[in-house]
């Protein structure tokens, strides 16, 4: 075989352990395993830790430069960890870091068991967990299941060795005519789910991009090699997986291909390892689908779920944007009604933002148009479908409405996610290509870019912020650190004070309704070990104008309402509905003071 | 603790005094003449509740008004004591009889009693009072005589499975002079709901609000999928009316009548107000073409009143409540078949009175009122689109019946001339100006 055929040729890992370094007789790839390299220690013991956690999505690649070279990296991450305990966030979601030619931000990956060498190497990886852990903070990252770049060694053996162990890793067809009723994802880009491969001399079938082939879950070997990808980072110490566009995992003729039953399964089987072997860490599933086929991925209810412990909430998102700017609870208020009960060991995962744009695909065509109009004034903020911004550009940089959303995540039901950056009111550059705009480098200091790297600024990996408003010069961590009401300190106040009232993580939510449609009350109630009930009553003005609201608690006639955020006590609900008034697109959060055994309020 | 009998002569003392400072009572135009018990109903010993009709005489008119009485409140009003109404849910959660009265609940409905209720503090005409969050009771508080439209039609609707009102759960009622007549009736409470008009005037506000020159459509408060929707809603109601109580073609003399009807309010109201005055050729005019061109219509049973301030928007979208009637009108008026278009035409006035509200007593703004009648124009025509997809044949898109619709329109219109110009002249201008534009329009 020539050198430069080798399948990990394209790979730049040499020197480090990767997929495909040696080639074993019966043509199988030689892949590093995890007893190669140190394990990380494990944080403290808590099954439940997930349903109350604060997520924190950060990008390796944007967060800080610690070798100089203009790109973010795993130690450079480690090293702002204080910063992120002291913001009080329980968990990280890294997108992937692995090997990748970064065709798709690195969800084409090339090698699920090395590291993108410009981030660092495995190494580096545990030393950032060790280090997280011993601040309590746990890590999660993306896995890729449905699908592997073309450059993974796994596809280049496929394509040129039909018959050798990888001929079956990959869906492989005669002519692309197959499947038919699956609809094609990225719109903007693909015009078939088949491309012709000229080495094979077939088609294969890919959901996303023509360069990420859908690995074959129907093989036995597929499966195994997917598990055994979980357990190579499990032993490392990683707490969990965000599994990344799972409704796509089997096709089947004349269906849409999405959520199939044998997909389930598998999910089945990942998390049977988990519990059996990893107990503690978690599965979080990326199905943007509607709540009422999301739930099919937690599992069986009757043991409180036994697919994946976590999934996003897709459809509230731009729900929350909708009803803001309609000053209507309605489309909160709908998709919560719409959203099925969920097994008792399982959480959403519930955002704002994230790397992706604001995904606009479970809405109706109407509320798109509707969204494009409101959110998407310039035709270059559009991406897919949806919309590449971050939360303080989409809002005008107003800060009531930062507020008023955040309160929001950290009140509704689900462990929030929230996407670097925000915690400052960062910006976004929709001049730079695909979904980079919401990728720039993190703003730590009005030094030289950013604070993020001591590159040459030419060297860095996107520009930073520049504009005006939300330029690094003005708008960054060390200036809102100092600024005691900067939205920094403010969101850090709001974490700690959700900490406070484990409610707001777990416990039941119940829609106020009430006459005025601008106004979204809700109360979320939650009994503690003890018996005794935790009730945090939450009003929101989605209106730019002062409303008044009227509030039936004739429930807690007698109550004394508890202001969360700074202790003042409300006047007591009576017999009449509860009056109160909210500043234009103001909140509250309050304590229903909880009546003892003794009959003592407060 | 007073027997019974002293307590309702203690009442009859005070009621001419009382009578004309309660919200509901209809006869505050005419001092009250002479009250007389027609009935007394001990529905509890202890406390005490009594459950009481008076006739009150008033000049020429006499008319029936229930009571809720206890002696535990100095006011001898009992509908705000939570205990003493959660026990009239109890009573028809039992299906129990008292001295002829009836607590029944319907046939396949299942009540959970023990709930105390409240009292809502918005209504006009009747009092409702809430238990738990699941159910509301309509004490109608002037008696009729006879079938009661709104009982009569939420179980016609309920019994065609229509999913666009609040599922009646019940009724109490009783007889009077040998006549059936309905104290009340309980409903679904929706505890989400929110009436169209507060949905509307959001909107509306947004609009105004915009310092940027922004067209209705473009603003994003638009409220033109909800009035769709709304359209939606009231069609399928009206054909859901149809499937449970039929319908009739109307004949000519039908339709001549209901045109000399129009003409005949006109003519009163035309000398009660001066400035209807200018108008009143044009009005007669479209009044006569509706007579002229028309093609068959329909009529049925239909809301009677409709507007936005009897539609509720719940999570699960639009329904519709309150199928009494015109309050005003008498009984037999009531009941009659009428065309749907009445209620699409009350319907299209309401979005007229949305747009325009918060531009009553202030300063002529060219800037706001354009907005004001774009709004209007946008979402008029949005209700009739949805009105259309969800209409029966027989009914089909409203502004195919153009000269009717208009008709029915400027008869609203005038309706509420009469009504501003007694209630609150201030806003006068805005069905005047709206016969303005709809007769200047043309046909």
């Amino acid at each position: 075989m020539q050198e430069d055929s080798r399948p990990d040729a394209a790979l730049g890992l040499e020197g480090v352990p990767h997929t495909g370094e040696a080639i074993t007789a019966d043509g199988l790839l030689v892949e590093p395993q995890a007893e190669d390299f140190q394990h990380a220690k494990q944080a403290p013991k808590n099954p439940d830790w997930f349903k109350g956690a604060v997520f924190y999505e950060v990008l390796v690649r944007a967060f800080t430069d610690s070798n100089g070279d203009g790109t973010g990296d795993l130690r450079g991450l480690a090293s702002r960890l204080d910063y992120l305990e002291w913001l009080g966030i329980d968990c990280l979601w890294l997108p992937p870091f692995y090997a990748s030619p970064l065709r798709d931000g690195g969800y084409d990956i090339s090698d699920f068991r090395a590291v993108l060498p410009e981030f660092g190497n495995i190494e580096d990886f545990v030393y950032l967990l060790d280090e997280a852990h011993r601040r309590g903070i746990r890590v999660i990252t993306d896995l890729v299941l449905n699908h592997t770049s073309d450059a993974h060694p796994w596809f280049q053996q496929s394509r040129m060795d039909p018959d050798g162990p990888y001929g079956d890793y990959y869906v492989w067809s005669d002519d692309d005519s197959r499947y038919a009723d699956a609809r094609i994802i990225f719109v903007d880009t693909e015009t078939s789910n088949w491309t012709y491969d000229p080495v094979r001399g077939q088609f294969y079938w890919h959901r996303f991009f023509s360069h990420q082939p859908d690995l074959n879950f129907e093989n036995n070997d597929v499966q195994e090699a997917m598990l055994d990808t979980l357990r190579f980072w499990l032993d490392l110490g990683i707490d969990g997986f965000r599994l990344d566009a799972v409704p796509y995992l089997f096709e089947e003729e004349g269906t849409n291909c999405e959520n199939l039953p044998r997909t389930h399964d598998f999910l089945k089987r990942c998390r049977k390892v988990v519990d059996d072997e990893y107990p503690g860490r978690i599965l979080l599933a990326e199905a943007n689908q509607w709540p009422s086929d999301v739930v099919e991925y937690f599992g069986d209810p009757e043991v409180g779920g036994d697919e994946c412990h976590m999934a996003f909430h897709f459809p509230l998102m731009p729900r929350i944007f909708m009803a803001v700017r309609r000053e209507s609870r309605f489309p909160i208020s709908e998709i919560l009604a719409q959203t099925p009960e969920i097994p008792t060991g399982t959480q959403w995962g519930i955002f704002l933002r994230n790397h992706d744009e604001l995904t606009l695909e479970m809405v109706t065509d109407e509320e798109r148009d509707y969204m494009y109009t409101e959110y998407a004034k310039d035709p270059r903020m559009k991406a897919n479908i949806g919309i590449r911004r971050r939360l303080a550009p989409l809002l005008e940089n107003d800060r009531n409405q930062q507020e008023l959303f955040t309160a929001m995540l950290l009140s509704l039901p689900g462990s929030p996610v929230l996407y670097y950056g925000d915690e400052i009111g960062m910006g976004d550059n929709i001049w730079l290509g695909d979904r980079d705009a919401v990728r720039t480098p993190m703003q730590w200091t009005p030094d030289r870019n950013a604070g993020f790297s001591s590159c040459d600024p030419g060297r860095i990996y996107l520009p930073v912020i520049m504009d005006p408003i939300h330029g690094y010069q003005a708008l960054n961590v060390e200036a809102q650190l100092n600024n005691a009401s900067s939205l920094l300190n403010w969101t850090r106040r709001m974490i700690e004070v959700r900490k406070q009232h484990h409610a707001l993580a777990e416990g039941t939510f119940i829609d106020l309704g009430g006459s005025n449609p601008s106004v979204l009350a809700y109360k979320r109630r939650w009994t503690r070990p003890d018996g005794h009930e935790d009730i945090v009553l939450c009003v929101n003005n989605l209106s730019r104008f002062p409303q008044p609201v009227e509030l039936d608690l004739s429930e807690h006639r007698g109550t004394t309402p508890v202001e969360l955020t700074g202790g003042v006590h409300f006047p007591q609900v009576g017999e009449l509905p509860y009056l109160l008034t909210l500043p234009g697109h103001g909140f509250y959060w309050f304590q229903l003071a909880t009546v003892g055994d003794d009959g003592e309020s407060r | 603790m007073t027997e019974p009998q002293e307590l309702v002569e203690k009442l009859l003392t005070e009621l001419p005094g009382w009578l004309p400072a309660q919200r509901w009572f209809a006869g505050k135009d005419r001092p009250v003449g002479s009250v007389r018990p027609l009935r007394t109903t001990v529905l509890l010993e202890e406390p005490r509740l009594l459950h009481v009709v008076v006739e009150v005489e008033q000049a020429d008119r006499v008319e029936a008004y229930q009571l809720l009485v206890t002696d535990r409140d100095e006011s001898y009003e009992a509908t705000g004591d939570g205990e003493l109404t959660g026990h009239l849910l109890d009573l028809m959660a039992q299906g129990r009889e008292i001295d002829g009265l009836s607590f029944e609940h319907e046939p396949d409905a299942e009540l959970t009693d023990g709930l105390r209720g409240r009292p809502i503090t918005s209504e006009q005409s009747n009092t409702s009072i809430i238990f738990g969050s699941q159910y509301i009771l309509k004490l109608f508080r002037k008696l009729s005589y006879g079938p009661n439209p709104d009982l009569v039609l939420h179980r016609a609707l309920r019994g065609v499975g229509c999913e666009h009102i609040a599922q009646p759960l019940g009724s109490i009622t009783g007889e009077l002079n040998g006549e059936q007549v309905t104290i009340g009736m309980l409903q679904q409470f929706l505890p989400d709901a929110v009436d169209g008009w507060a949905m509307a005037t959001t909107s509306v506000r947004d609009l105004m609000a915009d310092s940027e020159a922004l067209h209705a459509d473009q603003a994003g408060g638009d409220f033109a999928a909800e009035a769709n929707r709304l359209g939606q809603a009231v069609a399928t109601v009206h054909a859901d009316l149809e499937r449970a109580l039929g319908q009739q073609d109307a004949d000519d003399d039908d339709i001549a009548a209901t045109v000399r009807a129009m003409g005949s309010r006109l003519d009163r109201v035309a000398e009660m107000v001066p400035a209807l005055g200018p108008f009143v050729p044009a009005l007669r005019e479209a009044f006569d073409k509706a007579l002229d061109g028309r093609s068959t219509i329909v009529v049925q049973n239909i809301h009677g009143d409709l507007h936005l301030g009897q539609v509720l928007r719940t999570v699960n979208g639009w329904l519709l409540i309150d199928f009494e009637g015109e309050p005003a009108a008498p009984a037999a008026e009531r009941a009659a078949l009428k065309s749907p278009l009445r209620d699409v035409a009350g319907m299209l006035r309401s979005f007229d009175y949305a747009a325009h509200q918060m531009l009553v007593g202030q300063d002529e703004d060219p800037l706001l009122t354009e907005r004001a009648l774009e709004w209007a124009r946008r979402n008029r025509a949005a209700f009739c689109e949805g009105y259309a997809d969800a209409a029966a044949e027989a009914v089909g898109d409203p502004r195919r019946h153009g000269e009717l619709l208009r008709a029915f329109e400027l008869d609203k219109a005038v309706y509420e001339v009469a009504y501003e110009y007694a209630n609150r002249p201030e806003w006068l201008t805005v069905p005047l100006s709206s016969i303005a534009r709809i007769t200047g329009e043309g046909a």
